[in-house]
Parts: C-alpha cells; structure tokens; sequence
C-alpha cells in the first residue's frame, strides 16, 4: 500500500506539470540518443579498423644498388624487430605484374612504367602484429642503410583511429552538455511539483512524515522521466540502425556495421541506467533546499 | 513533558523573537501562552515543534531532548505532537474524511487503523455526518474542528495550538476551546497561544504571558491580564475588542455540544 501510495504520488506530478514533463523527456531522450549513436558509430568504427589490421604492410622500397645477401640479411635483422610478424621480399618484376593488374584499365600508365622498369623499385613488405605498431617500424626502417623510403596505409589508419576518438570525445562532451541540460529540466519539473504540492508536503512535515516517505514520489517521478527518455532513445537509435544496414549491406568490402547483438544490449542498458541515474540526480537537484524541515 | 532552559531566538542576527525563556510543563496540563503580536508565542510554538532550532539554549519535548536530535528524528517528534493552526491547513481537494486519514496515511499507519480511528475522531469533533464534505463546504469552525480532529487521531501526548480561535468569532470559539478542553481531559498535554481575552479568563487554567520575547508572568488559574496592571501595548488595542471577561466564556466542566463520542 505503501509503494503503491508513492507511486500514485508520482504519476500525479506527471500528469500536474504535462509540458514540462514532456520537454524533460525530450530532453533526456535527444541526449542519450546521441550518447547511444556516438557509441554505436564508433563500434562500427573500431570494428572496421581491426578489419583492417590484417591487410597493413608498411614498405620498404629498396635502393637499385643491393645483392641478394644484402637483402637477406636485412630480412632477417627486420624479422627480429619487435612487432613485426613477417617480412616478405618483392622483386621488380612482382612489382611490374602488381602494377600490371592495378592499373589493367589504364594502359597507358602501364605503358609509361614498361619503358622503365627501374622506375617499380624492388621492396620489403612488412606485416605489423598491431596496426598501431606501423609507426615505429617505419622510423625504424626509415634510417636503414639500403631503403630508398618507406611507405605505408599510415593516412587511412590515422583516420580511423581519429574518428574512433573523435567519437569518444563526442560521445563524452555530448554526454556532459546536454546531459547537464536534461538534469536542469528534470530538476525544474521537480521543482515545480514540489511547488504544486507545498500545502500539502508542510502538512506531511507536520504530522511527522518521513523524510524519504516526503522525498520519494520526487525521486521516482524523476527516474520516471529518465526512464522514459532513455527507453525512446534506444528505440530511435535501434531503429535507425537497423534501418540503415540494409543500405551498407551493398558495399560489403568496404565498412561492416554488423555489430555484435550482445554489444547492443549491453549498451542499451547502460543507456538507460544512465537515464534514470540523470533522472535521480535531477530531482536530487530539484528537492534541493526545497524539501528542509 | 516539555521544558524550556534559557531559550533565546535572534532572527538574521538582529531581530529578537524570544529571549531567555525558561518554562516548565508538566503532563497533563493546560497551558495559554498570551502576550501581544511579536511577543513570541508563535516563535516559542515552532521552537517546541522544532520547526526552528533555538540561538541559545534547550529544549526538551516528552524526554526527547529536540534541540540536540537529529534531523532524520525530527519525524518521530511530530508524531507525538499534534498541531493546529489559525489558518486550518486543510487540504482543499480532500474531504473531511480524507483530510484527517491524510495524517495516519503519511506516516505508515495501516488501512484497518485508519478505518477505525479516522472515523472516532470524527465522531468527537462532532463532524461524523459531514465526513464527505469538502473544506469550503464547511464553516470556519467546522474546518478548525477537522484540524484539531487531525492533529489528535494519532493520539498525541502534546497537542500545541497557535491561535486556533485566531479567524472565529466568539461563538465558534467557545466550542472549539471545549473541544480542546475535552481533549486535555484524555491526559493530553495543551499549549495555546492566543490573544483572546474572554477565553483565557474564562478558562482559569494556567497562563503564561509573553513581552517582547520575555517571559512576565506565570500564573496558574490565572487571567489575561493581572488587574490593575495593564501595559503599554495592550490597554489600547485590546480594550474595544473585548466586552469583559465574563459571559463569552464556558465553564470547562460542562459537556462539549458536539456529543456522540464511542
């Protein structure tokens, strides 16, 4: 009876302040949206930089002037670097029929590079055991007596690993800003019941009702908002996504966003804890020095 | 039951509301608090229901010493005081009935108490026909009978009043005073404060008068005001407002009107 006189309570201020409440939901419900995108998109992020991870070799194109030994002896000192999995030797004329099949549809290119055969230097292609290892093996490679220059997938890398930040970072300021924001509105649509229910709270205090049994509707007409919020943006996220998979599925090679089910779920939940922990905290907001004596 | 040990309020630092006030009640008593406006009674009511905590001094209140208790204890306190107030604080959108079940509601008593001691109470105020009346449906004597029949149906030891004759003409108020009367009578202890002549010397009982945050006098079976010693501030004021201390006033033996008591 208790409970159900608590959350009778609850649903009263709902119903009291309508509009307010709905702008609180909006609020909780276009942040955590973002919040739950942000993780979502750089999960799709990070999924496809491990993707990618086996395809990386860093380059070493050699210099003209170097014997068969030369090049072994210098596969076998790059094979004993930390992080390198494998080192594997290209001749000139495996570089000329690479080319060959890049540009098949450019005959004029391989013409060019057919006169001059000099020009498709021979090279060491150096597979990292971590994507992120690529850069020290490059310096390394870089002062090595015999490399003409090295070069690697490093801009695509960067990229992805910049978006993957790029999106924590967002995901964090997002989550502060208008996360703030919907705390704020919460807070105020606490207040504002509390307010409509003054008469009523001071008479309570009177006759020696309990703080937490004064404190309660306030607390879970909060969560109630944050809840609600936070069950909106998990359907609006869950339904874009999977609305817009179809649509990816076209380019398979390119971008995977198939994310695990288990990863979603996880996720979701953690967002709606999170939108009734930003409910709490509003209406601790709101009952601040407003629920004394 | 309840005992004042040189209590003083200062509001914002400056504005003295009660100054020095030692005051002992014993169990059982009937006690008027009077004095003019500001001299402190209201500031002394809210001290006992700790409503305020003291600048200086202690309070103690049924063997709790409530100027040293703990907020979250401040609850239980009030559960042993009932209050009533000039303005009623009655809920408007509740019923007679609603109103008085609201006390033992918000404080956890279960449905089967609320059902038997709700009605009871309603039955000694004599408002056990209008229990489904709205406040605004009722007089104002009415509605001062549901707030005293709130703030006893969880059977207080301590009922404190603050001008609850304060917005009833004097007819109205003699019934109410043999209300309260009557529940002084179960062993309830009754502090009032009032500024209304005719019912403090009508009802000889103990009488405790405040100047400017002082106490003046305690006397017991006393009067309003000692003969031949008016003051300042209230010869003028009060003299127009009060015919004589005699005729508007019950005898506290008689039987309230409102019977039906089970």
């Amino acid at each position: 009876m208790r409970f159900q006189y608590l959350f009778g309570q609850a649903i009263t201020n709902l119903r009291r302040n309508g509009l307010v409440v709905i702008s609180a939901v909006l609020a909780v419900f276009v942040t955590l949206s973002l919040v739950f995108l942000a993780i979502v998109l750089r999960r799709v992020v990070d999924e496809n930089t491990g993707r990618w991870d086996d395809d990386i070799r860093v380059i070493a194109f050699l210099t003209d002037d170097l014997t068969l030994e030369d090049i072994d002896g210098m596969q076998r000192e790059i094979i004993a670097w930390d992080g390198v999995d494998e080192v594997v030797y290209f001749t000139k004329s495996q570089a000329l029929e690479e080319f060959r099949e890049l540009f098949a549809d450019q005959p004029s290119l391989i013409e060019v590079v057919e006169e001059d055969p000099s020009t498709l230097p021979a090279s060491l292609r150096i597979r990292p055991t971590e994507a992120a290892d690529y850069d020290a093996i490059s310096n390394r490679l870089a002062v090595l007596p015999g490399v003409r220059q090295v070069s690697s997938a490093d801009a695509a890398i960067d990229n992805m690993v910049t978006l993957s930040n790029i999106l924590r970072v967002g995901a964090v300021a997002i989550s502060i800003f208008l996360g703030g924001a919907a705390v704020v509105l919460i807070g105020n649509t606490i207040r504002m019941a509390i307010y409509a229910r003054r008469d009523e709270i001071s008479i309570m205090k009177l006759v020696g009702a309990g703080n937490w049994f004064v404190r309660v509707p306030f607390l879970l007409e909060g969560a109630i908002e944050g809840l609600l919020g936070a069950i909106l943006a998990v359907a609006a996220v869950i339904g874009m996504y999977r609305w817009f998979v179809p649509f990816f599925d076209a380019f398979p090679d390119w971008i995977a966003v198939d994310i695990p089910v288990e990863f979603l779920i996880q996720s979701s939940i953690l967002v709606v804890l999170f939108g009734v922990a930003a409910g709490l905290l509003g209406s601790a907001i709101g009952m601040w020095g407003f629920l004394k004596d | 039951m309840i005992r004042l040990e040189g209590v003083t309020k200062v509001y914002d630092g400056s504005t003295v509301a009660v100054q020095d006030v030692t005051l002992e009640i014993q169990k059982g008593e009937f006690v008027f608090l009077v004095g003019p406006s500001g001299s402190g009674k209201s500031t002394l009511i809210r001290l006992m229901l700790r409503q305020e905590l003291p600048s200086e001094g202690d309070i103690w209140v049924s063997g709790k010493h409530i100027t040293k208790l703990p907020s979250w204890k401040v609850p239980l306190l009030r559960r042993s005081v009932g209050t009533v107030f000039q303005d009623f604080k009655l809920l408007p959108n509740k019923t007679v009935y609603e109103n008085v079940a609201f006390a033992l509601e918000v404080i956890g008593r279960p449905r089967h108490v609320v059902r038997t001691q709700v009605p009871q109470v309603l039955r000694l105020v004599g408002l056990a026909a209008k229990a489904d009346r709205l406040p605004q449906q009722l007089s104002g004597g009415e509605q001062q009978r549901v707030s005293v029949a709130r703030a006893f149906v969880n059977r207080p030891l301590i009922l404190l009043a603050d001008e609850p004759t304060g917005n009833l003409d004097p007819a109205t108020s003699v019934g109410i005073m043999k209300l309260l009367d009557r529940i002084n009578r179960t062993g309830t202890t009754v502090v009032m404060a009032t500024h209304d002549h005719a019912i403090v010397d009508a009802m000889k009982r103990r009488v405790v008068a405040l100047e400017r945050g002082r106490v003046v006098r305690d006397q017991h079976r006393g009067a309003y005001q000692t003969a031949g010693l008016p003051t300042a501030e209230q010869a003028p004021a009060m003299v127009p407002t009060t015919p004589g201390p005699v005729p508007a006033g019950p005898a506290p033996a008689e039987p309230p009107p409102t019977d039906g008591e089970g």
